[in-house]
């Protein structure tokens, strides 16, 4: 009979989340960022803000900013993106 | 699991007839599901020449609701008082027991395998006369294999028939699943297959040793000690305690290992953010009381090394419980550039007999003589040598230096740093009338980098200089290195002979980073 071993893992099964759609296109749409406070990332994002509205006619971008890099995003953060109701947001990671 | 040979007990009552492909499965069980989904289309192929049965560990309701949802037409029976799976002598589920023509076991399986249905399959069909079933496909979307779970007979009695979900803040967890190794493969190697350990070889978590670990730490094996970041994996004891086989600690060591863990998820520590950092950080954890020479830790020569079983092996159970719940594995979540030693195994006793002070913990508000783990997220160790100071004042000012350099040498203000002073520089400090306050004091005013050093070249730490306080030391113009005498700490540890002692350099801190975290234990 072979050896019979006590799973050292994490067993949960993650739930399955379907992603968004994305956009046909980013003419017109809002845009959230969500800069993370890593040092010289709104140097990064102020680049792409502009590419944004300037190259692919994005109407709007609004920024958001997590306190700490070394933390996840508070809930009130999130919070915050949800209640703007933005097309889409990009989160910025850094190094 | 019952032996091959033996006869097939009776189920609810009546004694299978072979040749039979009999299938235990619970109903909150995903493997049990996928079998389930493969076994129907066994027992169409065979369709009367052979009996394919499933039988179920749960009450009818929540069984009709499984077979409507998967649309089940094979037989299922029901184990009623859940006898016949002590009689089969289960482990986990799903359980497959083939049975020859006069009704004993011909092979047995558990978990969900592809190969293992097969194989049954094909067994059946020679048994019954009849061609067998077209084998089950790889890559049919379905993963080859998956471990199952507990057998419901061996769960905890809950109050409900099946066990709660787990939920965030739930003090109870599932019991974790029983895994067979295959035939013909190590045990070791299988566990190195499955990624349940680092790349060292560790000892496979049998149900015997898990079961003396348990049975040693006297807490219930389903009761969820912490959630490990960044994934937040319950650790049960019972999880804790196959990690801590693995690593090869001794039973009597999750006295210790079991408020480690709770120390070490403490969102205070933010490991969920030293586990992701690209930096050199690791959890180190310094104990103090006399569980430390009860247990056997180092505390003296060769303290950060692989001196002692219990420094080593709890280290190592922490770091895997970090990997294989926490989800923390190097290339995926921790990505750290250049790593650390540390991150195979972190841990040391403070050297209290060498020491004129206080112990570590006692800093943070314990009594002396407690025993506790502190938990400091940190590089590895940088040395200090200095062999001929007579004094205090000459013996830290060679540790200023090594201070001044932490995380980069340009930025201030930000580090915090654990000394840690070798017995000889020990004896020292204290002959020149010092306490741990004066060494950290000292320590303070005399590190700073100069102002010259920031000559406008843009590197690191130049761009912040606002925010940093100026000072005078040795008649130079400087910044502080560090905010505030409290983000040094200082404790004794090291060998009798040699004239040296180590500065560890902190990660992020405060309440934006990790913070030190102290927990006393019995």
């Amino acid at each position: 009979m072979s050896e019979t071993l006590v799973n050292p893992l994490d067993e949960r099964v993650p739930p399955a989340g379907a992603p968004p759609a994305r956009l046909d296109s980013l003419g017109g749409a809002r845009i959230a960022m969500l800069d993370i406070s890593k040092p010289g990332g709104s140097l990064f994002l102020d680049r792409l803000d502009t590419l944004l509205r300037e190259r692919f006619g994005v109407s709007e971008v609004l920024r958001f900013r997590k306190p700490t890099f070394a933390k996840p995003a508070p809930e009130a953060v999130l919070a915050d993106i949800r209640k703007m109701q933005p097309q889409a947001v990009i989160e910025a990671l850094a190094d | 699991m019952l032996p091959e040979g033996d006869i097939a007990p009776e189920i609810d009552g009546a004694r299978p007839a072979g040749p039979a492909l009999l299938a235990f499965f619970k109903t909150d069980c995903p493997a049990c599901h996928l079998a389930l989904r493969y076994l129907d289309g066994v027992a169409r192929h065979f369709d009367g020449s052979a009996s394919v049965v499933a039988v179920s560990q749960d009450g009818c309701s929540q069984t009709e609701e499984l077979v409507r949802s998967l649309g089940l037409a094979m037989p299922v029976r029901h184990d009623t008082g859940l006898a016949a799976s002590g009689a089969y002598a289960l482990e986990a589920v799903p359980a497959l027991f083939l049975l020859d023509g006069s009704g004993r076991v011909a092979a047995s399986s558990q978990g969900f395998a592809k190969a293992d249905l097969n194989r049954f399959s094909a067994r059946l069909g020679e048994l019954s006369g009849s061609p067998p079933a077209a084998p089950i496909p790889s890559g049919d979307g379905a993963p080859d294999f998956q471990p199952g779970c507990v057998s419901r007979h061996l769960e905890p009695p809950s109050e409900g028939a099946v066990a709660p979900a787990v939920e965030l803040y739930a003090r109870k967890g599932f019991r974790a699943s029983r895994v067979a190794v295959p035939d013909g493969v190590e045990p070791e190697e299988f566990c190195y297959q499955q990624g349940y350990a680092d790349p060292l070889p560790v000892i496979p978590p049998t149900v015997p040793r898990v079961e003396r670990m348990l049975a040693a730490s006297g807490l219930p094996p389903d009761e969820v000690v912490a959630r490990v970041p960044p994934n937040y994996g319950p650790a049960t004891v019972e999880k804790i305690a196959a990690n801590a086989v693995m690593a090869g600690c001794l039973p009597e060591y999750m006295r210790v290992l079991v408020p480690a863990v709770r120390a070490l998820c403490d969102e205070r520590l933010d490991i969920h953010g030293v586990q992701g950092t690209t930096h050199f950080a690791a959890p180190l954890a310094v104990i103090n009381g006399p569980v430390r020479l009860e247990m056997g830790f180092a505390c003296g020569s060769n303290v950060f090394s692989n001196a002692a079983r219990a420094n080593s092996t709890i280290g190592r159970a922490l770091q895997l419980v970090l990997r294989n719940l926490g989800g923390a594995a190097p290339g995926r979540i921790d990505m750290s550039t250049m790593g650390n030693p540390g991150r195979f195994s972190y841990v040391i006793g403070e050297n209290e007999e060498a020491s004129a002070w206080g112990p570590l913990s006692e800093d943070f508000g314990l009594r002396r003589g407690a025993n506790a783990v502190t938990f400091f997220c940190c590089e590895p160790p940088r040395p200090v040598s200095e062999h001929k100071a007579r004094t205090a004042q000459v013996l830290l000012r060679a540790v200023c230096p090594v201070l001044a350099n932490l995380w980069s040498r340009r930025i201030c203000g930000r580090q915090e740093a654990l000394v840690v002073i070798g017995p000889e520089h020990a004896a020292t400090l204290a002959r020149s009338g010092f306490g741990k306050r004066d060494v950290a004091s000292f320590l303070f005013e005399n590190t700073g980098i100069p102002l010259r050093e920031y000559d406008g070249d843009g590197g690191e730490g130049t761009q912040e200089v606002g925010s940093y306080e100026e000072c005078t030391i040795r008649g130079e113009r400087c910044y502080r290195k560090f905010r505030e005498p409290g983000s040094i700490r200082v404790m004794v540890a090291g060998g009798p002979a040699g004239k040296f002692s180590a500065v560890l350099g902190s990660w992020q801190t405060g309440p934006r980073g990790s913070q030190m975290v102290c927990l006393p234990f019995d």
